[in-house]
């Protein structure tokens, strides 16, 4: 069991890490998901050892990492640009740490090659043993990065937005082989990334890190379905956000104003935020006769269609920016004009209600 | 103006300067086929192979006696091979040093650059100086030798800086990542990839300390460098032979450029040099 625990990290003026701790269980597959600038990279860069905390404690079962050279720590790194060694092929490139390291290096030939071929199948890249790895593509470097890595048989895995350099289609199928991979091996992979789907679709655990320290950290679906604050759902990109206050039981903003679901006890006046979710509101005409209760009036912007769904954009007439999915399985959705006024209808009961904290 | 027009006028300029660059040795090379009468300037008497026997002691006894640059280039060799290691060793460290920003960084580049840029007879003549005060016999093997690593140590920490400076960190992160010790991380990733820069460090260090004058001039002691035999020669009378040696030199210095230039291609060709990295991304 990883163990980070008040681990602070500054450069010069800047917090990259606030006092964050977090719990990270074996044999699972953690996504961490962060904005860039969020301070994901330096988390792994401390838990790799390439950068001492200014405070706090680092441990893996138990035993204090936080002081301890990198190379001592039995923690693999998977990087975004893959860092292979230019000047060794595929081969040796998946032999160096076996062969080269500290502790126990494997000098046994015929035991080297049986790993080597073991983790070369295990990623699929039979046949490419003695290509250069400059001589091959992308996908096939990030196997590479991979294996090399794994062959050492570390505790955990850090994977550095590992599919960030990969193209779409790529993406996709190493997100399942990445997943298969480490349910194989039993190790924990933390992998970090930008994607709010590809950490949802990875994770068996997603946490959300914000502003140096981690604001949520739950299940996926759970994570998706009720998350904690305004910014974890900020952070999922599929919230759309209102501030107002308490109002009596009720969300008043300049927008709208409804009945919050479970009444929270707040007094009024108390600055609340709420999530909607993009694909909880239904848009109506603006003078379909009397407005339902929970609705906000808002002007057309412009759509994006992305193949199985049609995002579109609304503006409040206080300049509330409100986003709308509207999937395509269902009835094919009317066409709006621009520039014009529609009534974005939803139920209550789906807000999910914050208590803003004070800046 | 029209490329017709400019084109020939760019040509023939750039032949020009080629002369201009080349013309020196090219008249050295011809005067070195002088025949046995002739002396150090045209007409050529007659076309003959005789001043480079001359110098290989293959002629028969003459007037003018061989040039004494038998121990002299053996002592220049070997002082610019003491002074490539030093150097380059020197340098590879510093810039190594160098990468990660520590106090008084900047004070103690330009400390380092000093030595390329004093003039070449004022650090000769202190040393001289000092060495006197101090009661050190000066040697080219010695004082000399000093002189020419705070020489060409600049240049070879210069070289080796830029090659750090495009040199992507993280390959040794992932080896230190898997278990591997700085040590072995600097030996086995860090050295192969940075190799081309240290031929090139070498190479520099190498041609500077072998015809390096000034600094030695004062520092040598009784048993002379290469350079400063020749130079003593002068004071005598010149003969062709030192023409036949000055060929015989340059293209000792081609093989080793030759040599560089392969080692360079075998290099960049094992590693693909530093763009294997930026390619991935």
């Amino acid at each position: 069991m990883l163990l980070l625990s008040s681990v602070t990290k500054r450069y010069g003026d800047v917090t990259a890490l606030d006092r964050l701790s977090v719990t990270v269980p074996d044999d699972t597959y953690v996504s961490l998901l962060g904005a860039s600038g969020s301070g994901k990279t330096t988390l792994l860069r401390v838990i790799a050892g390439f950068e001492e905390p200014d405070s706090g404690v680092v441990t893996y079962d138990g035993r204090r990492l936080d002081g301890i050279a990198p190379h001592r720590r039995g923690i693999g790194f998977v990087f975004q640009n893959f860092a292979l060694f230019p000047h060794l092929s595929v081969g040796d490139n998946i032999a160096f740490g076996l062969r080269y390291r500290e502790e126990n290096p494997l000098t046994d030939t015929a035991e080297m090659r049986q790993r080597v071929a073991d983790v070369i199948r295990l990623v699929g890249l039979e046949g490419l043993e003695t290509r250069k790895v400059t001589a091959i593509s992308g996908g096939q470097r990030q196997r590479v990065a991979l294996a090399r890595t794994l062959v050492t048989e570390p505790r955990v895995v850090l994977l550095d937005e590992p599919l960030g350099a990969l193209d779409a289609n790529l993406r996709e199928r190493m997100c399942d082989e990445l997943r298969s991979i480490r349910e194989r091996l039993k190790v924990t992979f933390l992998h970090v990334t930008g994607s709010e789907t590809e950490a949802l679709l990875m994770g068996d655990t997603v946490a959300v890190l914000s502003a140096g320290s981690i604001a949520q950290i739950a299940p996926a679906s759970s994570l998706f379905s009720a998350p904690h604050s305004a910014d974890v759902a900020r952070h999922l990109n599929a919230y759309n956000i209102l501030s107002g206050k308490a109002d009596g039981g009720r969300f008043l903003s300049d927008c709208a104003r409804f009945v919050m679901p479970g009444h929270p006890a707040v007094q009024d006046g108390t600055p609340i935020e709420v999530a909607l979710r993009f694909d909880r509101i239904f848009v109506g005409s603006a003078d379909a006769g009397e407005a339902p209760e929970a609705s906000i009036s808002a002007r057309f912007i412009a759509s994006e269609f992305n193949g199985s769904s049609v995002l579109s954009f609304f503006r409040a007439e206080d300049g509330t920016l409100l986003q709308v999915v509207a999937h395509l399985s269902g009835p094919p959705p009317e066409s709006f004009e621009e520039g014009a006024l529609y009534n974005l209808a939803f139920n209550p009961q789906d807000i999910i209600p914050f208590i803003k904290r004070a800046a | 103006m029209e490329a017709r027009v400019l084109k020939p006028i760019l040509g023939v300029y750039c032949a020009a300067f080629i002369l201009f660059l080349y013309g020196p040795m090219i008249i050295l090379a011809i005067l070195s086929f002088q025949g046995a009468g002739g002396g150090p300037q045209f007409p050529i008497i007659e076309w003959s192979t005789y001043w480079y026997q001359h110098l290989l002691g293959m002629t028969p006894p003459s007037r003018i006696s061989r040039l004494p640059i038998g121990d002299s280039l053996l002592r220049s060799l070997t002082l610019a091979m003491m002074t490539t290691v030093v150097s380059t060793t020197l340098g590879v460290i510093t810039a190594q040093g160098f990468r990660t920003r520590f106090k008084a960084s900047g004070a103690v580049f330009y400390l380092v650059i000093l030595g390329m840029i004093v003039p070449g007879v004022l650090v000769g003549l202190g040393m001289a100086l000092l060495s006197n005060m101090l009661g050190i016999d000066r040697s080219w093997w010695g004082t000399a030798f000093v002189l020419h690593v705070v020489y060409t140590f600049p240049f070879a920490f210069l070289v080796m800086l830029a090659i750090f400076n495009r040199f992507d960190r993280s390959v040794e992160e992932a080896s230190l990542s898997l278990g591997v010790s700085p040590v072995q991380t600097f030996r086995r990733v860090t050295f192969p990839m940075i190799f081309p820069g240290v031929l090139s460090a070498m190479l520099f260090s190498f041609t500077l300390s072998y015809d390096e004058f000034s600094r030695t001039l004062f520092t040598s002691g009784r048993e002379l460098t290469l350079p400063l035999t020749i130079y003593g020669t002068f004071s005598v009378e010149i003969y062709p032979n030192i023409f036949a040696f000055g060929v015989l030199t340059t293209l000792f210095s081609f093989t080793l450029l030759l040599v560089y230039a392969l080692l360079m291609l075998r290099a960049v060709r094992a590693g693909r040099s530093f763009k294997g990295q930026e390619e991935a991304v």
